[in-house]
C-alpha cells in the first residue's frame, strides 16, 4: 500500500481509520499496513534484515477474524519488539487466516503512537460496489 | 466531530441528568449523568451518551448506568462510566468495562519542599526524572524480572516491590487494596501476556501517562488539609500509569475468549465491545482472576515508579527521601472491576462494580480504608491536563449512596488527537506553558500536542460538579511545574 492510503476518522479519545481495497485479502493487508504506519515511521535506512513471523488464526466470523488479526499483530510486535511492514496473506477463507508477516527491530523506527488494541466499537467490514471497506477504532 | 447527540435527557437537578429507560428497548435501567449545563454542551458533542445507554443493556445491572462529568466517547463503555451488576442475579463482568489499560491509575506523593526550595533546581529535577524513569511507547525498564518473579508480582502487587526494597509498609497502607487485589489467578494469564509484561515493570508508558512535579495553589478545607499535612506552596509529585502491555494483552485475550459467551448465556448487547459473561461463570471468574493480576502488576509498577522518583530527588537534594518528606498520600485505580458490598434498596450485598475512567471514592468510616483515613474518607486523586490543575478530593457518604462509592477520574478529552495535531503548534504551546512556569519534557513532540490543555475539558469544571453534587469533597488543588510525558 502506498503511504497514507487510509483516512483518519474523528474520535474524541482514540484513533479511527477507514481503509479501502479491491478484495478482502488486500483489505486485511492494507489495514495492518495503515496501523503500523500510525504506530511508527522508519528512522532512516534499515540496519537489520527483515524477520519473518507466521500468523495462524481462527475465529467465529470474518469481523472477529479481522479484529483478531490486528490485535495479534500488535501483540507480536510488542512481544518480539518488531515493527511489521509487509504482510503476505496465504489463506483467508472460512474464518481462518494464514499469513507471513515481515518486521524489523524497533530501533529502526521512530515510534509515534502506542496502539493498545483494535476494538469492535463501530467496526465495519463490508463489500462495496467498488471493492471492500473497513472502519476500525483503535484504543490509543 | 460527530453530530450532536439528540437523545432524551431529563434534568433531575443542576448536577444530575437522566436518560430514561424508555430511550432504547433493551435498557434495563436508566442512564444518569453527573454534569452541569456547561459540561453537557461538550458531552453532547460525541457518542458518549449513546454509550451510557448501551451499558444499561448489561445483564444484572442495577440502579443506573452512571456517568461522571469527565465522560467522553470511548469504545464500548464511555470513559467516565460506572456500572454495578448484581452477582447473585446473573450480573455480568465485561472486559470492555475496565478497558485495555487495566488499573490505569494515579498516585500522589507529598514532599516537605516548597516551591521556593525547588525554584533553582526545577530543570535538574525534570531532567533527572526524565532520564531515570523509562518512558515512551513500549518503554522497557532497568527493573528486569524472571518469569517466576513476574508471577509473584501478579499475586503480590506493590508488596513485591516493597520486598525488593522499593518502598515501605507505609506505602502499601496508602494504596487502594493495599496494592494487591486478592483472588489474582496467574494461571488465567496467557504466555503472551507474560512475555509482554516481562520488560515493562517500572516504566511510565506513553499517551496520557505522566509524571508531574506540582505545587499546591489552593486549599479548600483546613481540617482536611491538616489531616493530610498539606499547605499552600507545598511541592507534590503525581504519577499516572497503568499495567502496560500485560494489561492490554489480558483485555484482548478475554474480549476474544468471552465472545462465545454472548450466545452461550443468551446475552444481547448493542456493541460487541461490551462482550461479557456472568461473574459467576467459568469465563467470568477466569477474566476476574486475570484482570486482578494486571491490576496488581500496575500497582507494583507505580510503586517502582515512585521509588525511582524518590531516588531522583535524593540525588538532586543529596539527602534521603524521608528527610524530603516524600510520603505517599494515596494511590487509586481508575480502570477496574471490583466485587464490593453496597446497599441497594435497603439490602447490602455483593456487586461487581465496573469503573471505566472513574475513581473509587469511599466515604468516612468505610472498612476498606486504613485507620489514618477512616475519619477523612478515601483520598481521591484527580489529574488534570498539563496546563491547568490537578486535585486531591475525598470520598463521601453520598457517593456510597448514589454512585457505588465512585467519582470522576480526570478532565476528560474534548478534542480528538487528530484535531489537536491539526490545530496546535508545538512551539507556541511550549512557550505558552513556559510563560505559566511549566516545564515539559517528552519523548515525542506529537505527544505534547495530543495532550495539550486545549484537548481537555477544564478539570476545574469537572471537580466543581462532583463537589457540588456531593459525591466527593475538595481538599486542595495543585498546578504543574514540571511535566514528564512518554
Amino acid at each position: 500500500m502506498a503511504e497514507k492510503e487510509y483516512e483518519l476518522l474523528e474520535h474524541t479519545a482514540d484513533i479511527g481509520i477507514r481503509v479501502r481495497a479491491n478484495n478482502i485479502n488486500e483489505l486485511f493487508k492494507n489495514t495492518a499496513s495503515a496501523m503500523f504506519q500510525i504506530l511508527a515511521e522508519p528512522k532512516g535506512p534499515m540496519t537489520h534484515a527483515a524477520e519473518e513471523v507466521p500468523v495462524n488464526l481462527n475465529a467465529g466470523n470474518p469481523e472477529q477474524l479481522f479484529v483478531n488479526w490486528l490485535n495479534e499483530l500488535l501483540s507480536l510486535s510488542a512481544a518480539k519488539e518488531l515493527i511489521f511492514f509487509d504482510f503476505k496473506i496465504k489463506t483467508l477463507e472460512n474464518n481462518r487466516l494464514e499469513a507471513l508477516v515481515f518486521g524489523r527491530p524497533l530501533e529502526n523506527f521512530q515510534i509515534n503512537t502506542e496502539i493498545k488494541a483494535a476494538t469492535y466499537h463501530e467496526l465495519k467490514l463490508e463489500k462495496t460496489e467498488s471493492g471492500w471497506l473497513a472502519e476500525v477504532i483503535f484504543d490509543v | 466531530m460527530s453530530e450532536l447527540w439528540q437523545g432524551p435527557l431529563e434534568k433531575i437537578d443542576n448536577y444530575r441528568w437522566c436518560i430514561p429507560k424508555s430511550y432504547k428497548p433493551g435498557m434495563r435501567v436508566p442512564g444518569i449523568i453527573y454534569a452541569d449545563e456547561k459540561l453537557l454542551k461538550d458531552i453532547r458533542q460525541d457518542k458518549a451518551m449513546e454509550q451510557v445507554a448501551n451499558v444499561a443493556f448489561l445483564p444484572g445491572i442495577v440502579k443506573a448506568s452512571l456517568a461522571m462529568p469527565d465522560i467522553h466517547w470511548g469504545y464500548g463503555f464511555s470513559i467516565g462510566g460506572v456500572a454495578a451488576t448484581d452477582i447473585e442475579n446473573g450480573g455480568v463482568i465485561s472486559p470492555g468495562g475496565v478497558g485495555f489499560d487495566i488499573n490505569c491509575g494515579v498516585r500522589l506523593v507529598r514532599t516537605s519542599l516548597t516551591q521556593e526550595d525547588i525554584k533553582d533546581k526545577l530543570k535538574d529535577i525534570v531532567y533527572a526524572l526524565f532520564n531515570d524513569i523509562p518512558s515512551g511507547v513500549g518503554s522497557k525498564g532497568d527493573i528486569r524480572v524472571s518469569a517466576r518473579e513476574e508471577k509473584e508480582i501478579l499475586v503480590k502487587g506493590s508488596k513485591w516491590a516493597v520486598e525488593q526494597g522499593f518502598g515501605t509498609q507505609d506505602d502499601l497502607e496508602c494504596t487502594e487494596e493495599n496494592g494487591a487485589m486478592q483472588g489474582a489467578d496467574p494461571d488465567a494469564v496467557s504466555e503472551r501476556a507474560y512475555e509482554r509484561g516481562k520488560a515493562q515493570s517500572g516504566t511510565l508508558g506513553s499517551g496520557n501517562h505522566f509524571l508531574e512535579v506540582q505545587v499546591i495553589d489552593q486549599l479548600y478545607d483546613s481540617e482536611l488539609c491538616d489531616a493530610f499535612s498539606l499547605n499552600l506552596g507545598q511541592v507534590m509529585v503525581m504519577i499516572h500509569s497503568g499495567s502496560r502491555g500485560l494489561g492490554f494483552q489480558i483485555c484482548d485475550d478475554y474480549v476474544r475468549n468471552l465472545m462465545p459467551c454472548l450466545q452461550k448465556y443468551h446475552i444481547s448487547v448493542p456493541d460487541r465491545q461490551l462482550v461479557c459473561a456472568p461473574v459467576e461463570s467459568p469465563e467470568g471468574r477466569a477474566y476476574l482472576g486475570a484482570m486482578r493480576c494486571a491490576a496488581n502488576y500496575a500497582w507494583a509498577n507505580r510503586q517502582c515508579l515512585m521509588h525511582l522518583t524518590r531516588r531522583a530527588f535524593e540525588k538532586i537534594f543529596s539527602t534521603s527521601w524521608e528527610k524530603l518528606g516524600m510520603y505517599l498520600i494515596y494511590d487509586v485505580a481508575h480502570n477496574i472491576a471490583k466485587v464490593e458490598k453496597h446497599e441497594v434498596e435497603g439490602k447490602a450485598k455483593n456487586f461487581c462494580i465496573h469503573r471505566k475512567g472513574a475513581t473509587r471514592a469511599f466515604g468516612p468510616g468505610h472498612p476498606a480504608l486504613p485507620e489514618r483515613y477512616k475519619k477523612t474518607g478515601q483520598p481521591v486523586i484527580i489529574p488534570g491536563d498539563m496546563g491547568r490543575n490537578s486535585y486531591l478530593l475525598v470520598g463521601t457518604q453520598k457517593a456510597m449512596e448514589e454512585t457505588f462509592g465512585s467519582t470522576c477520574h480526570g478532565a476528560g478529552r474534548v478534542k480528538s488527537r487528530t484535531a489537536a495535531v491539526r490545530s496546535i503548534n508545538v512551539n507556541t504551546l511550549l512557550k505558552e506553558l513556559e510563560s505559566k512556569g511549566i516545564m515539559v519534557k517528552a519523548h515525542g513532540r506529537s505527544t505534547i500536542v495530543e495532550e495539550a490543555p486545549q484537548a481537555y475539558k477544564d478539570v476545574n469544571d469537572v471537580v466543581d460538579v462532583v463537589h457540588n453534587a456531593g459525591i466527593s469533597k475538595r481538599v486542595c488543588r495543585m498546578r504543574p511545574l514540571g511535566v514528564i510525558k512518554g
